[in-house]
């Protein structure tokens, strides 16, 4: 359906990737993930030419489209591109911005677009908002009109630039649903995402960039569960794990309540857990700080990581220091922080190596 | 004032507006206003494309006269720019002094009107003419679908205090002989020996005419988001 040979894309001194040859079948689901800048977006427009590659061939069908003689807006009735930003046209309701492009590059009877129009929108669920305008609408909803709109031209292949990274956390799922549902139904696509889970369960196969091109690419099992390479091993871990580290009395513990939320978030946890999560450590914390010396600096680090086989949140926590189990309630003062850790988790594990003091806590 | 209208009004009234025809004059002079106006008007949104195009052209030479001769249009004052085209550039000739005032007020809007575009366009969101054409559309097509029509949304309210600031600033063509709406008043106001009615009087008109004017906009507006 779509190859590209040694693709090169720069922009001045800058090479965004080279040498890039993928190959996409039809009616396959690909995944392509990756740090941020590593070029996901590039590639997606290079594909489409919105960017003219340095060099090399982009086939679409076996034609390539790079040539001169290429009509490249005839190509394009058949890419459809759904972004990050939505860019629905402002100026028009959800029908018109459904309809606008079949009328007028396809040519399409005024009664013909409209109904096409009014089964996209029941296809994204949005029957009731035929005439509102974009502005009107919530994220979700303007990306799933995005997503209608570009299903209006019938095109061959859809590329998906991070479709849900500029939605709150609780639209994703209404926006995915349907990527979800159009992957199953055999279009093809390609759809860069931060949403792992989500690119394991749907894509068939998955693309992970780095270093100027596509580094790895595999089975989405190949890919998350057994990685060949070096940094797409550092880059699935670090994606399954999140690390901090505590250096001094004075860390900010609402920036780090933050990050564990968002992290938590990616893997769709309770919100009650997360609470939980953050409580835990936050009592950890104070007790491990308290046992310290007046002008002593804590030094703490924590892993977070989350088992998807167990559903369980798995905390590791080390200090270092002298052997200081909290767990351990010896007098008569008041260690209620430490009563509501036991109380929350599901098992807690202590032990003292080499100057390291280890609890292992599982929620 | 209020003395002034209710005892002399009436008097003042039949002075002013019947004796000699006065209203006829008058009207021929709102006439000429309107005529230079609208003409202008027209000639300078035509101008004011040409300009801004030139002003958005990737070809240097017309990027850069499009910049100066823009500038230098804003920067002059219209009377002046009235005033040299009629005793320097067409001195000579037998142009009608109107068609001169048509020109100078045309360039002079048109300089206006090219920034109100170029801002309107640099304005609308250029996400959505890439959407457009990832959709198909040509060039053109995802100009005159998608860009044209917010850019159009954007620049009204701009372009319609720029026409009423060109209908206004045609008062000034008195100076080049043209007896226009201005000009009518003044003169009656100075034959009946009362200007206080006859300017009053000229500038109500002028009132109306902005009304007016107001008034089409925001006909034209409430159509467009209807269909
Ligand atoms: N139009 C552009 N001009 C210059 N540099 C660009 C342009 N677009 C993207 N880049 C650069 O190319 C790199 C890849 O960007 P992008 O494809 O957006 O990354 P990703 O989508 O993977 O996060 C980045 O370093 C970015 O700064
Ligand atoms: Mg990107």
């Amino acid at each position: 359906m779509i190859r590209t040979v040694n693709l090169c894309k720069r922009f001045g001194e800058l090479t965004v990737f080279k040498d890039v040859n993928i190959h996409v079948q039809k009616g396959e689901c690909v995944a392509v993930i990756g740090p941020s800048g590593t070029g996901k977006s590039v590639l997606f427009r290079t594909l489409a030419m919105l960017e003219k590659p340095d060099y090399g061939n982009v086939l679409v069908n076996g034609r390539d489209i790079t040539l001169k003689d290429v009509n490249i807006n005839k190509v394009r009735e058949r890419f459809g591109m759904v972004y990050q930003g939505f860019h629905l046209f402002s100026h028009l309701n959800v029908l018109e911005n459904i309809t606008l492009a079949p009328l007028k590059v396809k040519k399409l009877g005024k009664t013909e677009a409209k109904n096409r129009a009014k089964e996209l929108l029941s296809l994204v669920g949005l029957s009731d908002k035929h005439s509102s305008f974009p502005h009107q609408l919530s994220g979700g909803q303007q990306q799933r009109v995005a997503i209608a709109r570009s299903l209006a031209m019938d095109p061959d292949i859809i590329l998906f630039d991070e479709p849900t990274s500029a939605l709150d956390p609780s639209m994703t799922g209404e926006v995915l649903a349907i990527i979800r549902k159009l992957a199953k139904s055999g279009l093809t696509m390609m759809i860069s995402t931060h949403e792992m889970r989500f690119a394991q369960d749907v894509a068939d196969r998955v693309f992970f960039m780095d270093e100027g091109g596509v580094y790895e690419e595999g089975t989405a099992d190949q890919i998350f569960n057994n990685p060949k390479r070096e940094r797409t091993r550092m880059f699935i871990r670090k994606l399954k794990v999140f690390s901090y580290s505590i250096i001094s009395r004075g860390f900010d513990m609402v920036s780090m309540n933050v990050q564990i939320e968002m992290f938590c978030q990616k893997y769709n946890v309770e919100f009650k857990k997360i609470n939980y999560i953050q409580l835990v450590l936050e009592e950890l914390i104070i007790e491990v700080i308290g046992s310290l010396q007046k002008d002593e600096q804590p030094q703490i680090d924590f892993s977070i990581e989350f088992s998807e086989e167990r559903d369980e949140i798995e905390i590791t926590f080390t200090y270092r220091g002298k052997e200081f189990n909290p767990f351990v309630i010896n007098d008569d003062e008041e260690h209620l922080g430490v009563i509501l850790v036991t109380g929350i988790s599901k098992s807690t594990n202590y032990k003292y190596v080499d100057g390291f003091n280890t609890i292992n806590i599982n929620i | 004032m209020y003395l002034y209208i209710l005892r002399g009004g009436g008097f003042s009234f039949g002075k002013n507006l019947i004796e000699n025809n006065g209203w006829l004059v008058i009207l021929k002079g709102l006439e000429v206003t309107l005529v230079i106006s609208f003409t202008a008007l027209l000639l300078g949104t035509i101008i004011g494309a040409l300009f801004c195009s030139m002003h958005n052209s990737r070809i240097r030479i017309l990027n850069i006269t499009a910049k100066i001769v823009i500038a230098f249009l804003r920067g002059s004052p219209v009377l002046l720019l009235l005033m040299i085209f009629y005793y320097v550039v067409f001195a000579n000739s037998r142009i009608d002094a109107i068609y001169i005032a048509v020109i100078a007020f045309s360039l002079n809007s048109g300089a206006h009107i090219a920034e109100i575009m170029r801002s309107a366009l640099s304005a609308v969101d250029k996400k959505q003419l890439e959407a457009a054409r990832m959709l198909g559309f040509s060039k053109i097509g995802a100009f005159m679908a998608i860009t044209l029509p917010q850019a159009a949304r954007i620049a009204k309210p701009v372009y319609q205090s720029a026409t009423i600031n060109l209908i206004q600033w045609t008062s000034v063509v008195g100076y080049v002989t043209i007896t226009d709406l201005t000009r009518t008043v003044n003169n009656i106001g100075a034959r009946t020996g009362d200007p206080f009615f006859a300017l009053f009087f000229g500038i109500l008109i002028y009132l109306a005419i902005s009304y007016l004017v107001n008034f089409l906009f925001s006909f034209q507006g409430k159509r467009k988001l209807t269909t």
